[in-house]
């Protein structure tokens, strides 16, 4: 007696998975993400030194005397100081400042009833023109 | 005699999605949970439109001071006067190893149409207690 026993064979077999939830699910999370990233706004920062108006710039005399930029309200409009010179825009004071010396660094004497976001943007400016050296110095 | 296999000429196999959707679902609440409390912790401030020095080093928070439109001080979700807030920074001082108030981290979020009287006032205070610095949130314009 001869027994063969064949391996069963499967020709037409198919299989089927099921996405549909998992698709669901994918676009969910798409429209998730997508919303959330709306949401967040990107915050970044800068770290002036402070320094009040009584105290001794470097607690030393030195050869070179930083440059000072007044943020304070002409006229009722906010505008920027630099020596003689008077600046309405951030840009005008950048190129101002990228002209200087910046050994020193920059004092930004910042006058109160100024907005908050005229004081940062002179500080952003003098970063922007290559001052490492940037000071906050409340007008007394 | 005859040894037959089961034959199945079309087998259907599930797989059973049922966990997945449940650990994705899952995930979805935590981050949506989580995206709420980091809302929570950052007060609603229209801050500086600057990009800030950009730096890639992640660096420590340290106390966030929220400077509200009206003029308030806001640390931790709770409105607090000048001299509480001063109370705060000490603390976070003292608890420096090096105790030098110069090592404080501190991140002021300022309201950009909020005047400068009330951050210059905590500027001069907070130079009275020996801080050197603080950092000043802006928000990155797109």
């Amino acid at each position: 007696m001869r027994i063969r026993v064949k391996p069963s064979r499967r020709r037409n077999e198919r299989i089927t998975l099921n996405l549909a939830s998992m698709i669901d699910v994918t676009f969910l999370l798409l429209i998730y993400f997508m919303v959330t990233t709306v949401l967040a706004r990107q915050e970044d920062r800068l770290s002036p030194t402070i320094q009040t108006e009584t105290e001794n710039p470097s607690g030393e005399s030195s050869d070179f005397q930083p440059q000072v930029v007044q943020v304070l309200l002409i006229d009722g409009e906010p505008a920027y100081q630099l020596g003689p010179r008077t600046y309405r825009q951030k840009a005008e004071l950048r190129q101002a400042l990228e002209s200087l010396p910046k050994t020193a660094g920059v004092f930004i004497r910042v006058h109160n009833q100024v907005p908050v976001g005229f004081a940062v943007a002179a500080i952003q400016a003098a970063r922007d023109a290559g001052f490492d050296q940037v000071t906050y110095v409340p007008a007394q | 005699m005859r040894f037959g296999c089961s034959r199945q000429a079309s087998r259907t196999i599930e797989i059973e999605l049922t966990p997945m959707i449940d650990v994705v679902f899952l995930l979805i609440i935590f981050f949506m949970v989580a995206a709420q409390f980091a809302r929570i912790t950052r007060a609603e401030l229209d801050l500086p439109q600057e990009k800030g020095e950009q730096e890639q080093a992640a660096e420590e928070a340290g106390l966030v001071i929220n400077l509200l439109a009206d003029g308030s001080i806001e640390v931790a979700q709770r409105t607090i006067g000048i001299e509480e807030l001063l109370q705060i920074v000490q603390e976070e001082i003292d608890r420096l190893p090096s105790g030098d108030p110069r090592n404080v981290k501190l991140l002021i979020r300022a309201d950009r149409n909020n005047d400068t009287a009330t951050l210059n006032d905590l500027f001069n205070r907070l130079r009275s207690l020996g801080v050197g610095a603080a950092r000043l949130a802006t928000e990155v314009p797109r």
